[in-house]
């Protein structure tokens, strides 16, 4: 599998000074390390082999899609359109097409979970919340298409819209449901459903990347929400700004993994409207996030040798294979902001190095890594593949939908670099007239869709451990769609005929 | 914990057998349709929720209504519709709310690890407590761009009861000392109530949790919402005092275990805050940095500001490094440089790739050297 050397498996050092966290931490480094391709064996075994174990991950899907979800499942059933999205999504990381007769039962199934009032819900019956409306959007880039019966064009759009709207709070965060939560996985919820369905105004997104800035914290990773009451407003005109930008808006929660993820990805589906901060807001000072020591803090998170390099959710947590793509994922999103010229990153010196020809087997010179993406995929393949079929957080639990789908697509991120490509974002702007962007509202949209669709695969900067069988496809860093899909549903509601990337990729 | 609810709903009979709910139209969940990736509910939940359907068609709020979604809640505390279908019926037909509180406090027990079970709380003392008493007792204001004079002082009644709130939570943080919603809520409800007596109590609060375990990040977190969060308490000569103290504890955890990310990553958090230059803490640092080995050769000097690594620390710290090349970074760049790669190379190779990041980022700055 690799020329190199095993590394030594240092167990975590405690100093002498024993903690229930560094107990929960030896614990979870003895059970790991036995999954590690070094440790010790009997002389007549053979050391395991890195396979992706791609047949059972996919009748572990087909079971859950055709036959349905035990009752333990019961927990998930506010979270229906997760479910289908897991699977639908964890075939299409594994490269497996749905057929027509089970497309038409998912889109039937989706359409069944709309809201009357706009939105998605959990269930039939159940009321419409942001989670569920991702989730169902991002299945139904799966399994639809434009026309009858397609899914498409049954989305209530405009209902949608104001759903939205009415879950606007006055710091430019969203309410998850009515008199639900606030918290950065609903604004990116929200915010990739916008982008998709090409619903973006400055009027639904207005404070929204100060909202996200304050989620910040002194880690560098996000927590989920921030405290508005001492920076709120009384008696605010109409038109002015309900927040006072000097008073303090402190993090609620530490910084976490999917928050950070849910952030980072809402701050980048927002950067062509960041970009134009002059335009729409003079008076406001253009917000901005730390990269760096996000960057930082996302780095310390991968796991030693011993816990075979997974990702850990939160400082002096354990790992888990989901954080293969919160964190992972997160990761390979900042490798795009900074190969890209770093679009919003305060202080960032734009840097535009031409992709390396790569053709060393090698890892070490391979890319523009700012992680260990070799042990991520040892990880997965060692310790996420449960046996049965279906992937896991950590041995010896067992696979579920959730962690499948994150396992795979943590697996894909490792695997791929997909990042803004100039070229290709060009093309994309060139979708418009000029005289159609004479509406500033229109001119938002376009960039936002030629910006978040020009993130493509770098061609020859895949990797496999275990060799290219266990290839799995790439997918968007900012949908967890694969390209095609995204770019498909987004062609279909911005009405734009959009050119073959293949041609892109070809003369770059 | 009282058990508000008796035995729990695994002893009743269902909705459909029962003559007080003969009104209801149950609502089956798929009309028509045959479902992909259905999940296969007990008879209990499928009966349960088909009459929840049928209260929501006819919009019915009721103190049956109470019992129907608490019964769901019990079997699935993540079905946020109930929860907010709930609440809407205890505001609607004016139920008593601090009956409801009680019975919060054998759920979160039980669920704790739900959004529902600690947002619906956050509901439901707002509900009593609404509008929040905020920058009200003796506190300055955080903005300092009002005058705190106006403020009302807080109701005894909304004192007492952030009061007893903070103690629940400390009762279920000792069930699960990192988790994240319970966290989360104990950092709101601070802000919420903003009351001096509630905050001075935080600080020793987070010690006890850290004498436990010095390396719970969650509490190493609440302290920096602690310290910082509310921005400006007191006048600046305050804010140096604050600054001194905060060092002195983090060293001295420091010292306790030294590989323990939660504390640099405080140490950090609090040098960037208050604009202060990690070079100040150089000579704390640079002992984590060397062997056992090396620092025989050092002069030991009893230094009480900064206390010296145990003789079971495991040393050279990765993170002492870290921080001493970022000390080093500004003018002694290729200081730095050999700092970062002995971590690629040797001591930290798991994060090879971001140490040598760090390398062309800071030589990209730097002119040729000679």
């Amino acid at each position: 599998m690799s020329d190199n050397p095993s590394p030594i498996l240092r167990p975590t050092p405690t100093d002498g000074f024993p903690s229930l966290t560094s107990l929960q931490q030896i614990a979870t480094e003895n059970t790991l390390k036995n999954r590690h391709p070094s440790a010790a064996l009997p002389t007549d075994t053979k050391p395991p082999e890195a396979v992706l174990q791609r047949n059972q991950h996919i009748q572990f899907l087909v079971r859950n899609l055709i036959q349905g979800f035990p009752a333990r499942y019961t927990s998930q059933d506010a979270s229906q359109p997760w479910l289908i999205f897991w699977t639908l999504q964890g075939f299409s990381v594994l490269g497996v097409g749905l057929d027509e007769k089970n497309k038409k039962r998912a889109v039937e199934t989706l359409l069944g979970l709309q809201h009357p009032e706009g939105g998605f819900c959990g269930g039939p019956g159940q009321a419409p919340h942001l989670l569920p409306t991702y989730a169902a959007t991002c299945a139904l880039a799966n399994a639809g298409q434009p026309g009858e019966g397609g899914g498409w064009d049954a989305i209530d759009r405009e209902k949608m819209y104001d759903f939205f709207m009415s879950l606007k709070q006055p710091d430019g965060s969203f309410l998850v449901t009515y008199d639900g939560e606030v918290d950065v996985r609903g604004i990116y919820c929200l915010l990739a459903v916008a982008t998709l369905l090409n619903l973006l105004t400055p009027e639904l997104i207005a404070g929204t990347p100060e909202f996200l800035a304050t989620c910040q914290t002194y880690e560098g990773g996000f927590g989920n929400a921030s405290f508005p009451g001492w920076a709120l407003r009384d008696d605010v005109a109409p038109g002015e700004p309900a927040i006072d930008p000097t008073s303090p808006r402190p993090p609620l929660g530490e910084a976490h993994g999917g928050y950070s993820f849910c952030a980072l990805a809402s701050w980048v589906l927002l950067l062509p409207y960041i970009n134009s901060y002059p335009t729409h807001s003079p008076s406001l000072p253009k917000p901005s996030i730390n990269i760096h020591s996000l960057l930082r803090w996302l780095a310390h998170l991968q796991g030693e040798a011993i816990e075979l390099g997974g990702f850990k959710g939160r400082t002096n947590k354990l790992v888990d294979g989901c954080y293969s793509w919160w964190v992972g994922g997160c990761v390979g999103i900042i490798e795009g902001l900074l190969a890209g010229g770093g679009v919003g990153v305060a202080d960032e010196s734009p840097e535009n190095e031409a992709a390396g020809e790569q053709h060393d087997d090698g890892w070490d010179d391979v890319d523009d890594s700012l992680y260990n993406r070799k042990a991520l995929q040892e990880y997965i393949l060692y310790a996420g593949q449960h046996p049965a079929g279906g992937l896991v957080d950590k041995p010896p639990k067992p696979a579920d939908a959730y962690h499948t789908l994150y396992d795979l697509s943590g697996l894909s991120a490792a695997q791929h670099r997909v990042i803004p490509n100039s070229k290709r974002e060009k093309e994309l702007l060139a979708c418009w007239t000029e005289d159609e962007v004479k509406d500033p509202v229109e001119g938002l949209r376009r960039d936002t869709f030629a910006y978040a669709l020009s993130w493509l695969e770098e061609e020859g900067a895949s990797k496999y451990v275990g060799g290219a069988q266990n290839r799995v496809n790439a997918t968007h860093p900012l949908f967890n769609l694969t390209v095609t899909h995204a770019e498909n549903m987004m062609a279909h509601f911005y009405k734009r005929d959009v050119p073959s990337r293949y041609r892109t990729k070809l003369s770059k | 914990m009282p058990d508000i609810a008796g035995d729990g709903p695994e002893e009743q009979p269902l909705f459909s057998e029962r003559p007080d709910w003969t009104d209801v139209t149950p609502v089956p969940q798929y009309e028509g349709y045959n479902p992909i990736a259905p999940i296969f509910y007990t008879p209990q939940y499928k009966d349960a929720t088909d009459y929840f359907r049928g209260i929501v068609k006819t919009n019915e709020k009721s103190e049956r209504v109470l019992e129907l979604t608490e019964a769901i809640i019990r079997l699935n505390p993540a079905h946020y519709s109930a929860w907010q279908y709930r609440y809407h019926t205890l505001l609607a037909i004016k139920a008593p709310l601090d009956a409801e509180l009680k019975l919060m406090d054998s759920l979160a027990v039980q669920f704790l690890k739900t959004y529902q079970v600690w947002h619906h709380r956050r509901l439901i003392l707002t509900a009593i407590y609404s509008p929040p008493p905020s920058n009200a007792s003796g506190l300055n204001d955080p903005t300092a761009t009002t005058s705190s004079s106006a403020k009302s002082k807080p109701s005894p009644e909304s004192q007492a009861a952030a009061r007893t709130e903070l103690a629940f939570i400390t009762r279920v943080l000792m069930v699960d000392a990192k988790n994240y919603h319970t966290w989360s809520y104990r950092q709101w409800l601070l802000a919420f109530f903003d009351d001096v007596h509630l905050w001075e109590g935080e600080l020793g609060f987070v010690e006890r949790l850290l004498e436990e375990d010095v390396r719970n990040n969650s509490a190493w977190h609440h302290r920096f919402f602690v310290v910082f969060g509310r921005g400006q308490l007191q006048g600046e000569e305050d804010r140096v005092a604050v600054l001194k103290r905060e060092l002195s504890y983090t060293k001295d955890q420091i010292a306790l275990a030294p590989n323990n990310a939660s504390a640099w990553n405080y140490l950090r958090g609090i040098l960037e805050r208050t604009g202060t230059s990690f070079s100040n803490l150089r000579s704390f640092v640079e002992p984590y940095t060397k062997t056992h080995e090396d620092r025989l050769g050092d002069e030991e000097i009893l230094d009480l500001e900064n206390p010296a690594p145990s003789a079971e620390a495991e040393l050279p710290c990765v993170a002492a490094l870290e921080f001493l090349a970022d000390i080093y970074e500004k003018d002694a760049v290729s200081k730095s440089v050999e700092i970062w790669k002995r971590l690629a190379n040797e001591l930290d190779t798991m994060r090879k790739k971001y140490w040598e990041y760090r390398i062309k980022e800071a030589l990209k700055d730097v002119p040729v050297q000679s």
